[in-house]
């Protein structure tokens, strides 16, 4: 059992190998935490996650780019393999789920697989239903996952022309779903006339984003 | 924007657009500021075709483009080009826009997912690659209109991110970065040959080009990489086809390119180059970077042209071309980027309409 002075020391270096984009060593690492018997979700929570929020805000200061953050997630990855089938039930059950997809008529996803990423590194669970997703796809999901969020993906700006329609079809069958978009086209207002509760301009902005969308619609009839 | 009378809105006194164009390419003094379009699908819809004829058709495309030119009154003529060039030219699979919510080809599968594929990669003939027939019919097509022969491409970076996945692509901008050099070059040698090509069936000086590079954009790679990596090539490039016989190249640097401004200046573009911006960028950021060696085509914003007023268009089209007349190398109001599909007609109209009343010189 590693000390506690160990254990922040491994997680800090999980921490490091995941900013630095460095995939070996966040696998090594996690083995080490595992076999060292540190708890795997505080390394997870602790290392790999808060490393991906960090990397989320470094992306956002345009600091790291694409390329960076995705090495960055191929670490968290990497670490994430070695952590999760260690983590015991109900330690992240109460984790919020989230329904992702770029919608119909769009075939461009690396803006929402960097989404995806920093949703997953926070612990959400990410249903992704991908690219060119056709409208219906996102009702029927919802009804059967029932997600706390679902949120639209287009880099075209005639591909978000589906935005409405879709936010109106999921609302008719679940009124209670936030709903956040994305994506080079959109702006805040836009979202807005589109009926989104939320609008994230980047992937390090979108969970934080997401998670005030849910206390202000947490606060209201929603 | 108060009503107008429809012989006001209408007039169309003033030099005639190729003259307007001409004076604007030689840096000589322009009646107005010039109109340019972005603009492909549109035209299609806009005459009763389909999206997808603009690439598939070169006689219907030209056709819808030259129609749509007329009633709305722009400077710019008619194009032939996609943005995802490159893909389908190195032996991978595009699909043609369907629905009613696509607007340009996409990609359904790359030339090369994996390092063996793209050591295996050759430059593919410019004569029959991809949409180059098309394309090639389509500027027969422009000459026997009187209208100059065009070509549309990618940038080297922007055509090796059509290869490969763009996520690819930037890993191996980091882990690879030889594999990304490799497709760098071959992109490079690949788009001088096209050029090349047009220039002889077409005569050296007559070709127009444009040159679509959104990959660059710093909502993807970091000004450090793309000066280190990617510059060097977009600078070969540019001064192989300039020797070639392109006059003037019209540069769209699309996205958020900000902070690769600085670096686009070191890349020749003819006497004079048309860099045409996005809405991201600032017209008289742009402005200063380049000075009097390129022209500043720009910015408005697509998304506005498709969900908003056309107050706003109004007043957008205003604020930018109050801006665009500081710029020393001269300025023309245009889209940011392709003017969606589904806009509603008026909103390019007003685009116009906002020139006449605020672009006279």
């Amino acid at each position: 059992m590693a000390t506690e002075e160990r254990t922040e020391e491994l997680v800090g270096e999980l921490y490091q190998a995941v900013i630095t984009m460095d995939d070996e060593g966040a696998r090594r690492l996690s083995q080490a935490a595992l076999d060292e018997g540190i708890d795997p979700y505080y390394a997870l929570t602790q290392g790999l996650a808060k490393a991906m929020e960090k990397v989320g805000q470094l992306y956002a200061d345009h600091l790291y780019f694409v390329p960076e953050l995705l090495l960055c997630s191929d670490a968290l990855y990497a670490g994430l393999d070695v952590l999760k089938p260690h983590i015991r039930t109900g330690q992240s059950d109460k984790a919020k789920q989230i329904i992702i997809g770029t919608v119909e008529g769009d075939i461009h996803d690396i803006g929402k697989n960097l989404v995806k990423i920093m949703f997953e590194a926070a612990g959400w669970v990410v249903h992704d239903l991908g690219k060119d997703v056709m409208l219906q796809r996102f009702v029927d999901e919802q009804l059967e996952i029932r997600a706390d969020v679902i949120a639209l993906s287009a880099l075209m700006t005639t591909s978000m022309l589906a935005m409405p329609t879709a936010i109106e079809m999921i609302r008719a069958r679940d009124p209670r779903v936030a709903i956040m978009v994305g994506g080079a086209p959109l702006t805040r207002d836009i979202a807005l006339k589109y009926g989104a509760h939320g609008y994230a301009r980047n992937a390090g902005e979108a969970v934080r984003e997401a998670q005030e969308m849910l206390k202000r619609l947490n606060g209201s009839h929603i | 924007m108060k009503e107008r009378a429809h012989a006001d809105r209408m007039k169309t006194e003033g030099m005639p657009s190729a003259e307007r164009l001409s004076a604007l390419l030689k840096g000589e003094p322009v009646d107005r500021v010039p109109f340019l379009s972005f603009i492909l699908g549109f035209c299609a819809r806009n005459v009763g075709y389909s999206v997808a004829s603009i690439y598939s058709d070169p006689e219907k495309s030209l056709q819808a483009q030259i129609w749509t030119k007329e009633q709305y009154g722009y400077d710019s003529d008619p194009f032939f080009g996609y943005a995802s060039y490159g893909g389908y030219e190195f032996g991978g699979e595009i699909g043609l826009p369907d629905g009613q919510y696509q607007q340009a080809p996409s990609h359904k599968r790359f030339a090369a997912e994996d390092e063996r594929a793209v050591e295996d990669l050759k430059t593919p003939d410019a004569r029959t690659a991809g949409m180059l027939p098309l394309a090639m019919r389509f500027s027969q097509a422009q000459v026997e209109h009187a209208i100059a022969p065009s070509v549309v491409l990618g940038g080297p970076w922007t055509v090796a991110g059509n290869i490969c996945p763009v996520h690819t692509l930037c890993r191996w901008s980091i882990r690879k970065p030889e594999l990304a050099h490799r497709l760098l070059r071959l992109a490079t040698d690949h788009l001088v040959e096209v050029v090349a090509l047009w220039v002889d069936s077409f005569g050296a000086g007559r070709v127009r080009l444009q040159v679509w590079e959104p990959l660059t954009s710093n909502q993807i790679v970091s000004p450090k990489q793309f000066e280190q990596m990617i510059l060097p090539y977009e600078i070969e490039f540019h001064e192989k086809i300039l020797a070639k016989g392109i006059g003037h190249i019209l540069c769209h640097i699309c996205g958020d390119q900000t902070s690769n401004l600085p670096r686009w200046a070191e890349v020749p573009m003819g006497a004079h180059g048309i860099v045409s911006i996005g809405k991201e960028v600032d017209i008289i950021a742009a402005a200063d970077c380049f000075g009097e060696r390129c022209i500043i085509a720009g910015n408005i914003e697509p998304s506005l042209l498709q969900t908003g007023t056309p107050a706003e268009i109004y007043e957008l089209c205003r604020e930018a071309i109050i801006k665009g007349r500081r710029a020393r190398g001269g300025f023309a109001l245009m889209q940011g980027c392709e003017v969606p599909v589904n806009s509603p007609p008026y909103n390019l109209y007003v685009m116009n309409r906002a020139i006449h009343d605020f672009g006279q010189y």
